[in-house]
């Protein structure tokens, strides 16, 4: 857990970066720190694990205040993930993602058999990438070594700066999915700064909007995007908000929703939908569909009824606009 | 030409004995002025005011010929009995070595990625562990040039600190000036040249050894 107590922060007597915020992470939450260029996120985050001073409030980590301990402790006891990975040109793979073990003084069989299970975690062949150097690695796979390198001693709390902003679109997707996966299985506290809503919505399981080094609103995406606190957060989130918020529920959602039953009869001529697909998908194939309407199929391919405009607009009433 | 390779091959044994007096004189000053310009380069990387002074002054020194230089330093060291010979040699070319040792410390530090040094620390090294598994060996290429300008440019200055009495190969360019004998003063220069250059090929040799694979 993480939290912060009426923290803020000032550069040079005058400039202030972080404005007075309070607010929890909870043991295992994913929270993105989101907000326009300049608006303090980096600062915040770097706070955390003592990169820059508090200038009043506290910040505590398992409820100890982070000025008490130890930094270098602390540090090695918090991963930590920067946009540029911060690999050291002159160290192996191996070397890299081990260093904080090595710090620690892990013996040499503890960290071999830690690298090939991160490597493995991060979807790279240890026995490839061991012996080789960050310059001879692609951008996507230079960030996978970064987050394995985090995630090197197992540490609780998980600092990551925008950690996938230098990847082009389709790679970050990619890694982004995967650390989703990653984060399923191993369930760190995370803060990780954004200044992209699409991952934010994709990623959080909070997200804190932040802007002139104040809070916005600290919520679920879907409550950010749904019910904006203010202007400022449905500027923010853009006018697309309620479509970017499908993306949020999947058919099978509706389906339950609904109390959908198995359907026998077939209807013909009209495409299939899987229940794992995501509304915002739903809607466009049926934007782009002759017919107005998609077959629901389960995992089993048994057909659980037929999907239409209606419907989604029924579902988004009760369940997103409704409570 | 063929008088001089005569020349060279009868007194081969004297050449040899002053290429490794001045070897030596060379040597021995390079591997004290990395101890001290390299120490002061990193510390220097955190205290900038200092920075610009002693980099002046090192500026400063490697303009003062060395003939003046020798000069200063007679009356000052014959108070405990070296005015001339090694030791005022000695001091005179670690004095040289330190601009460009120091200067390019200073930047080799000074450049590496500060999101490389940002990493380094949010890892949890401390200043020390920052600065040896990580800011040194990045350094190390530039680092490493500027001990080669300074060897390269002591084994020139070396062959003018015979004038005091230090001996190496500036001993037979005197003698040849003085007698006339203009194989002599060759034989004095091509050795140099020919130091010089072996010299700077071993150490970029061992550049590329001591330079970690993944920065080449
Ligand atoms: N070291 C610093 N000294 C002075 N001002 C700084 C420093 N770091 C950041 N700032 C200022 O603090 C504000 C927040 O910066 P930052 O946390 O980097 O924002 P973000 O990560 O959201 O882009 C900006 O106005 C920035 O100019
Ligand atoms: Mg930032």
């Amino acid at each position: 857990m993480i939290e912060f107590n009426d923290v803020t922060k000032i550069y040079g007597g005058d400039v202030k970066a972080i404005d007075d915020i309070s607010m929890t992470v909870e043991d295992g939450e994913f929270v993105i720190l989101l907000g326009p260029s300049g608006c303090g996120k980096t600062t915040l985050l770097r706070m955390v694990n003592q990169l820059e001073s508090i200038s009043q409030g506290d910040i505590k980590i398992q409820g100890q205040n982070v000025r008490e301990m130890d930094k270098i402790k602390m540090r090695r006891n918090t991963g930590y993930v920067i946009q540029s990975n911060g690999l050291f040109p002159n160290m192996t793979i191996e070397d890299n993602t081990m260093i904080v073990p090595d710090l620690l003084g892990w013996d040499r069989k503890k960290k071999k058999d830690r690298f090939n299970y991160l490597m493995d975690l991060v979807g790279l062949n240890p026995d490839d990438y061991r012996k080789r150097f960050p310059h001879e690695l692609s951008g996507g796979q230079q960030q996978r070594v970064g987050v394995a390198r985090a995630m090197a001693a197992d540490p609780p709390v998980m600092l990551m700066d925008e950690p996938f902003g230098a990847l082009d679109p389709i790679i970050r997707e990619k890694v982004q999915d995967e650390f989703l996966a990653i984060q399923k299985e191993v369930k760190k506290t995370i803060l990780f700064v954004s200044h992209d809503i699409d991952e934010a919505v994709r990623m959080g399981d909070k997200i804190a909007l932040l802007r002139d080094g104040k809070v916005q609103q600290f919520d679920r995406p879907s409550e950010l995007l749904i019910r904006p606190n203010n202007d400022f957060v449905s500027d923010f989130v853009g006018k697309d908000r309620v479509l970017r918020s499908m993306s949020l529920y999947s058919v099978e959602d509706l389906v339950t929703t609904f109390g959908l039953k198995n359907k026998e009869d077939t209807i013909t001529d009209t495409k299939e939908i899987s229940i794992d697909t995501s509304l915002r998908i739903a809607i466009s194939m049926l934007l782009n569909q002759e017919a107005d309407q998609l077959v629901i199929v389960d995992r089993q391919g048994q057909a659980k009824g037929s999907l239409t405009f209606d419907l989604i607009e029924k579902f988004l009433h009760q369940e997103v606009k409704g409570a | 030409m063929t008088d001089f390779l005569n020349y060279v091959q009868r007194e081969w044994g004297t050449i040899f004995s002053y290429t490794l007096e001045h070897l030596q004189l060379v040597g021995i000053a390079i591997v004290i002025a990395i101890l001290i310009g390299v120490p002061l380069g990193i510390y220097l990387t955190t205290n900038k005011y200092l920075a610009e002074t002693i980099l002046q002054v090192a500026s400063i020194i490697i303009t003062i010929p060395s003939i003046a230089l020798f000069g200063i330093m007679i009356p000052v060291l014959s108070m405990i009995g070296q005015g001339i010979g090694f030791l005022p040699a000695l001091i005179a070319l670690v004095l040289y070595s330190q601009l460009p040792i120091i200067r390019n410390t200073y930047t080799a530090i000074q450049n590496v990625d500060p999101n490389i040094r940002d990493a380094a620390k949010g890892i949890g090294m401390t200043t020390f562990q920052r600065l040896t598994k990580v800011e040194i060996p990045n350094a190390l290429p530039l680092i490493m040039a500027g001990v080669r300008t300074a060897t390269v440019l002591n084994i020139g200055i070396g062959a003018i600190a015979a004038f005091i009495g230090s001996g190496g190969l500036g001993v037979l360019i005197n003698s040849g000036i003085s007698r006339g004998n203009s194989n002599m003063v060759l034989a004095g220069a091509v050795f140099v040249s020919l130091l010089a250059l072996v010299a700077d090929f071993i150490l970029k040799f061992i550049q590329a050894r001591i330079t970690p694979k993944g920065i080449k």
